[in-house]
């Protein structure tokens, strides 16, 4: 069974091509990465499959099973978990609030019955301290750091214990000791049984942290393969050197 | 069959008005991104005040104009530099509706005070008379309105694309940030683009008092009309709001002769809840900023 | 301290509940069931505008359709008034739900625009129908309590709307406290993200939509069997539906408490604006110009001054990291 797969997915933007036929496929339980010049359509590719944009064209499957054009809680609900290029949390809710925004499954009677029922807290608890910043729940998000932020929108996302987290810049605006520090919490995450795509920017990090890289360029991937091997492709190099 | 001819001309002529006094939310929302509900409650404003006018002084309502448009210039500036700019720029959509909400309410207050709540109308000979053509019955009235409507968006449209004030208006709209940055005043284009858009109202009060009778509360209805005006057209171009005004106009006619006043009425916001379920994304979405 | 934060809200309950029998006369009586009818309606209004962030102005609609509802049901079919009173409240709660799937579609300031055109609407509707409703005439709903004079039915509706008021509260509170009200609160800060983490952001919007409209309707039942004469210019009115939007704003809507403090001050300002200048139209403007004052200078409401944060402005990214190092998977 294949994590996810789409097949010819397309999406134009007032006639310029932002995503054009792209065909690709996860690898199960590895750490994708997905990289690309600016404007090659990567975010693009994240907002279609996570139900935020419809596309034009094309289908999305995960596990085998068609989701697109759903709504994007119900691509959440069937397990994919996604952060943001600039990191979205919810500012004026508490650390501990923001973690029991997410929703694993709609269900009525758990979201009003279980009113702050301790198992969620308890679960929420756990992954802030993971991350580090479990000190810190009582805080408005908005007071928090952008690092401390980056790390709460990735436990506010593992709380729907998502099966393939999509990271969307995990290093952007965040110095190196926590660039170190997410590298490791992804490692970790990964080797729990969890799928990532990663867009990311930083070199140095895709290509140590990903086991599989996929390269976009104008709309549509252009090479894929283990780093080291996508590295050398010339291809690639075009690409991002427009030699 | 002369019926809906009827109707059908009427509705443009009506049409056209829709259309001039939609112009002005646009420019509203181009350059401050506001929904200005209080825009209707100015045109009353400005109905009564050309009442006065006429009643009073005993002068054509038409001559009240050179007093009123640049009075409503003023004001418009003075409601953008004094309130709109002074909002929290991050709730800006929300709290500029409730800010001029208020405004239209601080508005229907006065004119209930001053003028009481009873019907006012205007009727001046000239208007009270109507053209036959084909059997079509066209008052001289709703002529005059579609005729004042389509000059003064005429000089609109030549004001945005001829003059230097225009174009730096339609830079501001299109791009904020960049405006400045080649060195246009944006908060003085900002405050310039809103008293147009109150000096339309001016125009539009007029003509609105000419054809219909008129008491404080009515502008609650023209609220709903001309965002369905704007709805159906899509913000984005005021082509596409002068199409739905006429659209909306005939429909609006036709209802009128064949139905009732009620249905008429309803009209607007059955197409407005129609638009609104056809798209969902909102109809302020932006698209202005690209094509005005 | 602890204490003095328990005792204050029972304090003020039985404030509130001996209330008519520390004024002088059944018309303090009178402003009090109104104020506290107009603090139930906000408290509900806030249900929608507090959590999730959207403003209706058109809950006058909710507001006149109760009444109409229940008025309609003892008047026209015989209903007794205990039946009729939920029976329409549900009705209307239905008819939100409906009407909700298509309005909270739209974000922001359309909201507001097509909450504006539902009460614009709902007055066309009632005013045309005359066979139904008598139209601008108005409709007489006779009292429930034939026995009682008429500052006695002052009181009885006190505590009708004090029950309701406490109700809303209630309902208030504990969605603030559920993982529902978390999940509407994400959607005030950030609709996109929220539906992100699985929050089905348009049913939560819907309920809270259908939710609010359900207490405010349930008001407006009561205040059709209080006066026992309905005219649809007032019910529908765009003034009721601003005036719970004033009253929460001015309070403050992100507490459970704000939308009732804000009708302390702004109902009994209007009964006494009533009395000191006759049946002007000169209340619109104050009204209007009230609200113009609170968005610009108080848009978070007086209680939002009063509570603190719990965290300092910024928390040094130093700590977070330190605590990194410390941490081990």
């Amino acid at each position: 069974m294949s994590s996810l797969r789409t097949e010819g997915l397309t999406k134009s933007f007032g006639g310029v091509l932002a995503v054009d036929g792209v065909t690709v496929e996860l690898r199960d339980g590895a750490i994708n990465g997905l990289i690309g010049p600016n404007g090659s359509g990567k975010t693009t590719f994240f907002n279609i499959v996570t139900g935020m944009i419809r596309p034009d064209a094309g289908r999305v499957l995960y596990r085998d099973r068609e989701i697109t054009r759903h709504a994007p809680h119900r691509i959440a609900h069937a397990g994919i978990g996604r952060t943001f290029q600039l990191c979205r949390v919810f500012p004026r809710l508490t650390v501990l609030e923001n973690m029991l925004v997410a929703v694993r499954r709609t269900r009525l009677r758990e979201l009003m019955a279980g009113l702050r029922d301790a198992g969620e807290t308890e679960r929420a608890r756990h992954w802030l301290r993971r991350m580090g910043i479990e000190h810190l729940e009582e805080a408005e998000a908005r007071d928090l750091s952008y690092g401390q932020q980056k790390l709460l929108e990735l436990a506010a996302v593992l709380m729907a214990e998502p099966d393939l987290v999509l990271l969307d810049e995990p290093a952007g605006g965040v110095n190196p000791a926590l660039i170190d520090r997410i590298t490791g919490l992804v490692r970790d995450l990964n080797a729990e049984g969890r799928t990532f795509l990663v867009v990311e920017h930083n070199m140095d990090m895709v290509m140590g942290m990903c086991d599989h890289v996929i390269v976009f360029d104008r709309g549509a991937p252009i090479a894929e393969g283990p780093p080291s091997a996508v590295r050398e492709d010339p291809r690639v190099l075009e690409a991002y050197l427009g030699v | 069959m002369s019926l809906l001819a009827q109707g059908l001309a009427l509705g443009v002529l009506t049409g056209g008005l829709y259309a001039l006094l939609a112009s002005g939310l646009s420019l509203y929302f181009g350059v401050m991104r506001v929904v200005m509900v209080a825009h209707p409650a100015f045109l009353f404003l400005a109905a009564y005040l050309t009442y006065t006018a006429h009643t009073v002084f005993g002068v054509d309502p038409f001559l009240a104009l050179p007093v009123t448009v640049p009075l409503f210039f003023a004001l418009g500036v003075a409601v953008q530099r004094l309130l709109i700019a002074r909002l929290a720029p991050e709730n800006v959509a929300m709290m500029s509706v409730l800010l001029t909400f208020g405004l239209a309410l601080t508005i229907e207050g006065l004119l209930g005070t001053f003028y009481t709540g009873s019907y006012k109308s205007i009727s001046m000979d000239y208007a009270t008379r109507s053209l036959t053509v084909a059997g079509v019955h066209l008052p001289y009235d709703k002529i005059i309105a579609f005729l004042v409507a389509a000059l003064t968006l005429g000089v609109l449209f030549a004001v945005l694309v001829k003059s230097r004030f225009g174009q730096a208006l339609r830079a501001t709209i299109q791009h904020r940030e960049a405006a400045r940055l080649v060195g246009i005043p944006t908060e003085r284009v900002a405050g310039h683009g809103f008293g147009v858009g109150l000096a339309t109202a001016a125009a539009g009060g007029t003509v609105l008092a000419l054809i219909t009778p008129f008491f404080p509360a009515s502008h609650w209805v023209w609220i709903g009309k001309l965002m369905a005006v704007i709805v159906v057209g899509g913000l984005g171009s005021v082509t596409g709001a002068a199409l739905a005004a006429v659209l909306l106009g005939v429909v609006e006619g036709v209802v009128l002769v064949t139905v009732d006043a009620t249905w008429a009425t309803m009209m607007f916001y059955v197409f407005l809840f129609l638009a609104l379920l056809v798209r969902p994304q909102g109809f302020f979405g932006g698209r202005l900023a690209h094509r005005f | 301290m602890r204490t003095v934060s328990r005792g204050l809200p029972l304090l003020a309950g039985a404030l509130a509940i001996a209330y008519p029998w520390l004024v002088p006369n059944y018309y303090l009586v009178y402003a009090g069931a109104l104020t506290v009818m107009y603090a139930a309606m906000s408290t509900s209004w806030n249900l929608l505008g507090g959590f999730t962030g959207y403003v209706s102005l058109g809950h006058s609609a909710f507001f006149g359709l109760g009444a109409y509802g229940t008025g309609l049901l003892v008047v026209r079919l015989d209903v007794p008034w205990l039946v009729a009173l939920p029976v329409s409240a549900l009705l209307v709660t239905l008819f939100a739900a409906g009407v909700g799937i298509a309005a909270v579609r739209v974000r922001g300031a359309s909201f507001v625009i097509v909450s504006i055109a539902l009460v614009s609407m709902m007055n066309l509707v009632v005013q045309g129908w005359r066979s139904l409703t008598g139209g601008s005439t108005g409709l007489q709903v006779p009292s429930p309590f034939p026995g009682l004079h008429r500052g006695q039915t002052h009181l009885v509706f006190f505590y009708l709307f004090l029950v309701l008021l406490g109700v809303a509260l209630l309902a208030w509170w504990q969605i603030s406290r559920s993982r529902f009200g978390a999940g509407l609160r994400a959607i005030r800060e950030d609709e996109d993200k929220a539906e992100s983490l699985g929050v089905p952001t348009a049913a939560y919007k819907v309920a809270a939509f259908a939710l609010s409209a359900l207490f405010v309707a349930l008001a407006g039942g009561l205040y059709a069997l209080w006066f026992g004469s309905l005219d649809p210019i007032f019910v529908f009115s765009i003034l009721i539906g601003s005036s719970m939007v004033l009253m929460s704003l001015l309070g403050g809507v992100r507490h459970l408490l704000g939308p009732l403090l804000g009708a302390l001050i702004v109902a009994p300002a209007g009964e006494y604006f009533l009395i000191a200048l006759g049946e002007t139209q000169i209340h619109l403007t104050a009204t209007g110009l009230v609200l113009v004052l609170v968005v610009l200078f108080m848009p978070e409401g007086i209680l939002a001054r009063f509570a603190r944060r719990r965290a300092g402005p910024s928390i040094p990214d130093e700590s977070a990291d330190q605590r990194l190092q410390g941490v081990s998977s």
